[in-house]
């Protein structure tokens, strides 16, 4: 059952998320967001504000870092969304994951998600991205916690091959 | 020997947290396929009466199940918190609550709201202590004030206001230390200064949040992240709705965010109102909107501050005004100024001190906890008045600092003993780190200045609750440590597991902490005032310190010796004078069996359950001049330098250069501490230069979202290798392992020495903050205009 009541008017999206195919008929105003977290409980993509200026709720959509409170279910149709929870294989953390781990990049944790999949989105996209390239790319990502000094650190340790090298530039792309 | 103290020991929260695997109060929703959502309607003016209010078209609406307002007599909104009572007749800023709505879907609950009707006649607001403090205010935020019977002292150490000007002045404190008339007489420079500071709201990534299941014997489960499951959520739940102990079960999963703010339960108390009205598993998150307007914001303060210094530096006197704006707190029984000019008293060693302080009630949204409980506002102007002092008498800032500063085992303005203070190497570690005494080098070209500022700060620790903890030894040799306190995000599991782990003599990875779910954890009040390390770390080495006795008397009654001769390392149990040196710890619990079972000695499947409780003496109730040997707890320190640049054309500040220093006592985990450091920097450096509520002409916050209301980013903090985070611990006695708090005291010294970097950069002088670009060019167009 729908979590989100849709007065009877659905649509029909196709999505792959995380690797998995999958068919759903939803409410047509419903976020992509609010399909990850309440219709296939991927509830590790936070919700925070609503108007895409916290990127807590920040998702991978064909790779790219997007808020998915702002995009609707069928802007997705027939896209890859990667969620947090599609990170982690069966060799363990991803390098992102882990450095965030060893560098103490996280504490409340809710915006963890989204700082690392938006960090990855920018190692894919630009492996030797410098630390002024790397906090552009993180601006609509907030944090009340770290004061993203180790949430650099952590991304650049990944960057400079620290992880696993070779593991920083993404299977997706 | 494993020895964990002082060790950067891994979070053993990050894998949870860094997969998405960690569960949030929101995430609870989808395990209650029948849950109710709720939501609210508030008000759009901050004064108006209510003419009208009819919820009879939104009850018709097919899948709403309740609806409560602030007119139903059976709700006891007296006593609910602040910012969760409702409008009965009159609304008392723009926020407050109207009707709560509870529906089958979050739409339905949506749509209801529109549907309800309401008829306002504006009344006249104010919004600040400016207009809410004059004679006769255009409005009167609680007029009952006057002839409400007063509460005890315990439920309000302050007095009322002896010369109460304004009816919206509601609580003082007073403290005359020393002759500070005769002292400013002798004084050759006296610098006298009002300051304001604007009015901000904490901003935790995650919107309050609750799940609250109703039982089926009547009780309430709820799920929610609120700070203190006992202490604060379900105290309030038993006393509100007059539930039994026993049917009230909180449970804290991962914290999003608090900073002080999660302090007090307003989501929660909605929620549980609704779960009883409905009988139903209900859900209530927060709006980012309603996180603004309706949830408990910081209070700010305005202070007068005048010093009065010799010529070589020695400050001779203080006397100091201080102002509380707390909203629109009716029934105000806690705010005073008490707590926030605690700030005055912290750092200097002024024996002429007078501080005459005060709450004045507002219609903003109601005040509450916010990281250095108005520290921040009430030091903001001390640091701007003694960098000054420091300029016009050419000293350094530095020594004049270090002249005037506490030493241990002084006595501070108050009367109480000062047994930890590293203040001094604090500063002179961030003055080195950005090169304070060597000028900044100026761009050659362009509208960018650069200077450099210092300041310091203190922070007490309220002496405020009792913390329990459990540390219990199973058969198989691991560990578990049972909690109450808040894990905001600090990282204070983990620290109170290396303490575990160091008095066990343990690897980490044997210890699982439990936390926070009133049926199984002990009891703790909350993690505040940067008491977790201290309160709820000193119950844990008891109980850990318990754990091993009874281990010890186990394995000495086992072998026929003294338990001294016992030592526990670890799985092993380590003999003198036995004919055994070591055995298995494990392989003494008894399986249980017929042969060997037993009403006595170890067993299989049952720990060794050592139990800890701490609670700091309590407060002297002061004396007629506000003077005691015991008001607050102990004091945390820290110093931050800066160096910033000021565009002259658009008034923009941008930090280039920081060192913050915290008094950490002796850090547990320095990794954490730096990120406490780092974390406090950034959010100082949000509300000294930009975040403030702003307001439309109804008296609404205008900038009531995370586009307007300016949260620092990543790109608002200067690069890392121009970011020094310190550590100058001075052993706090009394501390765990010599450790103390430090989160609030880092926030304070940031905008003052921002402030100073400005003045050094632009030459002008701020009286207030958010130092905004606004605001800043227009002070240095009055600059240009006096020339």
């Amino acid at each position: 059952m729908s979590l989100v009541y849709s007065n009877g008017k659905t649509v029909r999206v196709s999505l792959e998320v995380n690797g998995k195919k999958l068919t759903a008929d939803v409410a047509p105003y419903m976020t992509l967001l609010d399909f990850l977290r309440k219709e296939i409980n991927l509830t590790g993509t936070k919700h925070g504000c609503d108007d895409s200026n916290c990127g807590v709720c920040t998702v991978l959509v064909n790779g790219l870092a997007i808020k998915s409170c702002t995009m609707l279910i069928m802007q997705a149709n027939g896209k890859k969304i990667t969620t947090i929870e599609g990170l982690e294989d069966e060799n363990g953390l991803h390098p992102m994951q882990k450095a965030f781990v060893d560098h103490f990049s996280v504490q409340c944790g809710f915006c963890t998600p989204g700082m690392i999949l938006t960090a990855k989105a920018i190692l894919d996209e630009n492996p030797h991205a410098t630390e002024e390239e790397i906090r552009e790319g993180l601006h609509g990502n907030l944090c009340r916690c770290t004061g993203y000094v180790k949430i650099v650190e952590a991304i650049e340790a990944v960057r400079d091959g620290e992880y696993n090298p070779g593991c920083a530039c993404s299977k997706e792309v | 020997m494993t020895n964990m103290i002082g060790k950067g020991a891994k979070r053993i929260d990050a894998y949870d947290k860094v997969t998405g695997k960690g569960l949030f109060a929101g995430d609870y929703i989808n395990q209650f396929p029948n849950l109710l959502y709720v939501k609210a309607l508030r008000s759009p003016y901050a004064h108006a009466r209510i003419l009208k209010l009819d919820v009879s078209k939104a009850e018709k609406l097919e899948g709403v199940v309740k609806i409560v307002t602030g007119a139903d007599a059976d709700v006891d909104w007296e006593n609910f918190p602040k910012s969760a009572i409702f409008a009965k007749n009159e609304t008392i800023w723009a926020g407050q609550g109207i009707a709560l709505v509870a529906a089958e879907s979050l739409d339905i609950a949506e749509e209801a709201l529109d549907l309800i009707e309401v008829e306002y006649e504006r009344l006249p607001h104010v919004l600040d202590y400016y207009a809410a403090s004059v004679a006769n205010p255009a409005s009167i935020i609680d007029p009952e004030f006057e002839t409400r019977e007063a509460p005890s002292f315990q439920e309000r150490p302050g007095e009322k206001p002896k010369q109460r000007k304004s009816p919206n002045i509601v609580g003082a404190y007073s403290l005359d230390a020393g002759d500070v008339d005769r002292a400013m007489e002798k004084a050759d420079i006296i610098i006298e200064k009002e300051f304001w500071t604007g009015k901000k709201t904490a901003s935790a990534l995650e919107c309050a949040n609750a799940v609250a299941r109703y039982d089926s014997d009547g009780g309430i489960t709820m799920w929610s992240n609120g700070a203190g499951v006992h202490g604060v959520i379900k105290a309030a739940v038993c006393r509100i709705f007059k539930m039994q102990e026993n049917k009230v079960r909180i449970i804290q999963p991962y914290m999003g965010g608090s900073f002080g703010s999660r302090l007090n339960p307003y989501v929660e108390i909605l929620t549980v109102l609704m779960a009883l009205k409905t009988k139903r598993t209900v859900s209530f998150e927060y709006t980012r909107k309603e996180m603004y307007t309706s949830a408990p914001s910081n209070w700010p303060c305005i202070t007068k501050v005048k010093i009065g210094a010799k010529r070589d530096g020695t400050i001779v006197a203080h006397d100091y005004y201080l102002a509380e704006e707390i909203g629109a707190a009716v029934n105000n029984t806690f705010f005073t100024g008490r707590l926030s000019s605690s700030g005055a008293c912290c750092v200097y060693n002024i024996p002429n001190t007078r501080m005459d302080t005060c709450a004045v009630a507002t219609n903003t949204v109601p005040a509450a906890e916010y990281r250095g409980l108005g520290c921040p506002e009430a030091e903001f102007g001390i640091e701007c008045v003694i960098n000054e002092l420091a300029d016009e008498l050419k000293i350094n800032p530095v020594e004049i600092r270090l002249k005037n500063m506490l030493k241990k085992g002084d006595r501070n303005p108050y009367g109480e003993l000062i047994t930890s203070i590293g203040l001094s190497k604090c500063l002179q570690a961030c003055a080195d780190a950005v090169k304070l005494n060597e000028p900044s080098v100026q761009p050659e070209n362009g509208p960018w200045r650069r200077g450099k500022g210092i300041a310091t700060a203190g922070k007490q620790n309220t002496p405020l609750g009792r913390s329990e903890a459990e540390v219990r030894y199973n058969s198989d040799g691991t560990v578990e440590l049972l909690i109450s306190c808040d894990e905001n995000g600090m990282g204070i599991t983990t620290s109170l597991a290396q303490m575990v782990a160091t008095e066990l003599k343990m690897p980490m990875d044997k210890i699982k902490v439990i936390k926070g779910d009133t049926l199984v954890t002990p009891y703790d009040n909350y993690s505040a005032s940067s008491r977790t390390t201290y309160n709820t770390g000193n119950a844990v080495k008891l109980a850990a310190e318990d754990c091993i006795r009874k281990l010890k008397e186990e394995v000495a009654r086992e072998f026929g010796v003294h338990p001294s001769k016992v030592e526990i390392q670890n799985d092993k149990a380590i003999l003198v004078g036995s004919h055994v040196q070591e055995v298995d710890i494990p392989s003494l619990f008894r399986p249980t069996s017929p042969f060997s079972q037993g009403n006595w000695g170890l067993q299989k499947g049952s720990p060794v359950v050592g139990k800890g409780i701490f609670c700091p003496a309590p407060i002297h109730m002061w004396d007629a001049k506000g003077k005691s040997d015991r008001v607050w707890n102990w004091f945390q320190y820290s110093a931050c330098a800066v160096e910033a640049e000021v565009n002259e054309e658009t008034g923009q500040i941008r930090i280039i250069n920081i060192a913050s220093s915290a008094d950490t006592g002796n850090p547990i985990n320095p990794k954490l501490v730096e990120g406490q450091i780092e974390g406090g920097v950034m959010m100082a450096i949000g509300f000294f230069v930009n975040e403030e509520h702003l307001y439309n002409d109804r008296g609404e916050i205008s900038n009531s979202n995370m586009g307007d209301y300016r949260l620092p980013t990543f790109l608002d903090m200067p690069k890392n290798k121009n970011f020094a985070s310190l550590i100058n611990p001075d052993p706090l006695p009394d501390g765990p392992y010599g450790a103390k708090g430090m989160a609030e005291s880092i926030t304070i010294p940031v905008g003052p020495a921002i402030a100073e970097a400005v003045y050094q950069a632009v030459g002008i002088r701020v009286t207030g903050y958010p130092m905004t670009a606004e605001r800043i060019l227009q002070l240095i167009k009055e600059k240009e205009a006096a020339l």
